[in-house]
């Protein structure tokens, strides 16, 4: 039997039972190296993917009890005034069960302060309250900021803008469901909107920090029924962006609309 | 010289280079490939799946073959092996080392598609806003 055979001098040999000692040694480093580096690389990339949450409400925190300021266009908004840590007014979007929205009535409950009751979803800095029943009217002059004026602040233009991004339900979105595509992520998302769930844009790039944001038509209402055919899909949208309290809103200009 | 009589004149180079290919593939597989490589040694199997190469690359066979016979090249029974596995091993650090290297690079210099587009601010924005990543 040759030198080698024996697996003395360290060549590999396909049908031998033994390793070379050397190639043993090295094999195990190599090992040991490759799947340590897998698994640190493994680490690495899955930090960076945003966490695609529980898909499900915060029903550690119970039903909660929120009171501000209710506001119906585009959809209704809840927004509490500004605390520390919070410079702005807060948006809190609002939904009712399953997949309607909060049926209100603008013109007897814009701008109006209320109380509503009901379980939250959270996702970054999105928060939405599937509220328990129909929010109640407080007495109107107990402002809840105060008097500061924040809660009724005027909105603040910051441009017209063009931007790739998905639109999806602002209820699935703020985590009542995990990130989705296909066809069944595209009925829910529709099934939402037609419920009247407001709808929100994701963008594949942010605005002042924020990369969601409250849809409303170029002229700040509602969404025709003809977005249905742009949602859940990557597509480019322009249209105005502005800042109510730490909401940004964009009203978009479905003419200009294009599905990527 | 007729058209018809270069692809003619090709063929013909053709037919007698591969026929002294196959005399070369025939006696380096029966009297020389014991001769310059130990390994081969007791093993006939896997001679046949030589034979296309050396038809094709008979000179050089045939170079180093008489080179070998000749105790010129080699030092010991596993020096071609030994030269081999040593390439082998510097190929093998230069791609461990490139590959990682291609793909890092490539996931830093990749261009942005169409579908991760930032936001673009047209005309009529106003100036002061900005986008963040």
């Amino acid at each position: 039997m040759s030198a080698h055979q024996e697996g003395r001098d360290g060549f590999f040999i396909g049908w031998s039972d033994r390793l070379p000692r050397g190639l043993g040694r090295f094999l195990l480093v190599l090992a040991v190296l490759v799947v340590g580096g897998v698994s640190l690389l493994g680490l690495a990339l899955s930090g960076g993917v945003e966490d695609p949450g529980s898909g499900d409400f915060d029903w550690a925190a119970g039903e909660r009890t929120l009171q501000g300021v209710l506001t119906a266009q585009p959809y209704p908004v809840l927004w509490l005034p500004p605390a520390p840590g919070r410079p702005r007014a807060h948006g809190v979007l609002l939904s009712g069960n399953g997949k309607a929205g909060v049926p209100i009535d603008p013109a007897t409950m814009e701008g109006r302060l209320v109380e509503a009751t009901g379980l939250m979803l959270r996702r970054g800095t999105i928060e939405m309250m599937q509220v328990k029943g129909d929010p109640t009217p407080r007495d109107p002059t107990v402002a809840p900021d105060g008097g500061s004026g924040a809660l009724v602040a005027e909105p603040v233009p910051l441009g017209r803008w063009r931007m790739v991004g998905e639109i999806c339900d602002g209820k699935c979105y703020a985590g009542a469901m995990r990130p989705s595509t296909g066809l069944s992520h595209r009925a829910c998302a529709n099934l939402c909107l037609i419920g009247g769930i407001p709808p929100v844009f994701v963008s594949a790039g942010a605005i002042e920090g924020t990369s969601f944001f409250l849809m409303a038509d170029k002229d700040g209402r509602r969404l025709p029924d003809g977005v249905r055919d742009l949602v859940a899909l990557r597509v480019q949208l322009e249209g105005e962006v502005e800042r109510r309290g730490d909401l940004l809103v964009f009203k978009v200009d479905l003419d200009r609309a294009r599905v990527l | 010289m007729t058209p018809e009589l270069v692809p003619h004149l090709v063929h013909q180079a053709a037919v007698a280079y591969s026929a002294v290919g196959a005399v070369v593939a025939a006696a380096f597989l029966l009297f020389g490939l014991d001769r310059v490589d130990p390994a081969a040694r007791g093993a006939y199997a896997f001679r046949p799946l030589l034979v296309p190469g050396l038809v094709l690359l008979w000179p050089l066979v045939a170079l180093r073959w008489l080179a070998l016979a000749r105790g010129r090249g080699l030092r010991g029974p596993a020096a071609g092996q030994t030269r081999h596995r040593r390439a082998h091993a510097r190929i093998w650090i230069g791609l461990a080392t490139a590959l990682p290297v291609l793909l890092l690079a490539a996931l830093a210099l990749r261009q942005e598609g169409p579908l991760e587009a930032a936001p673009v601010r047209l005309p009529d924005a106003p100036a002061g806003v900005r986008s963040a990543p």
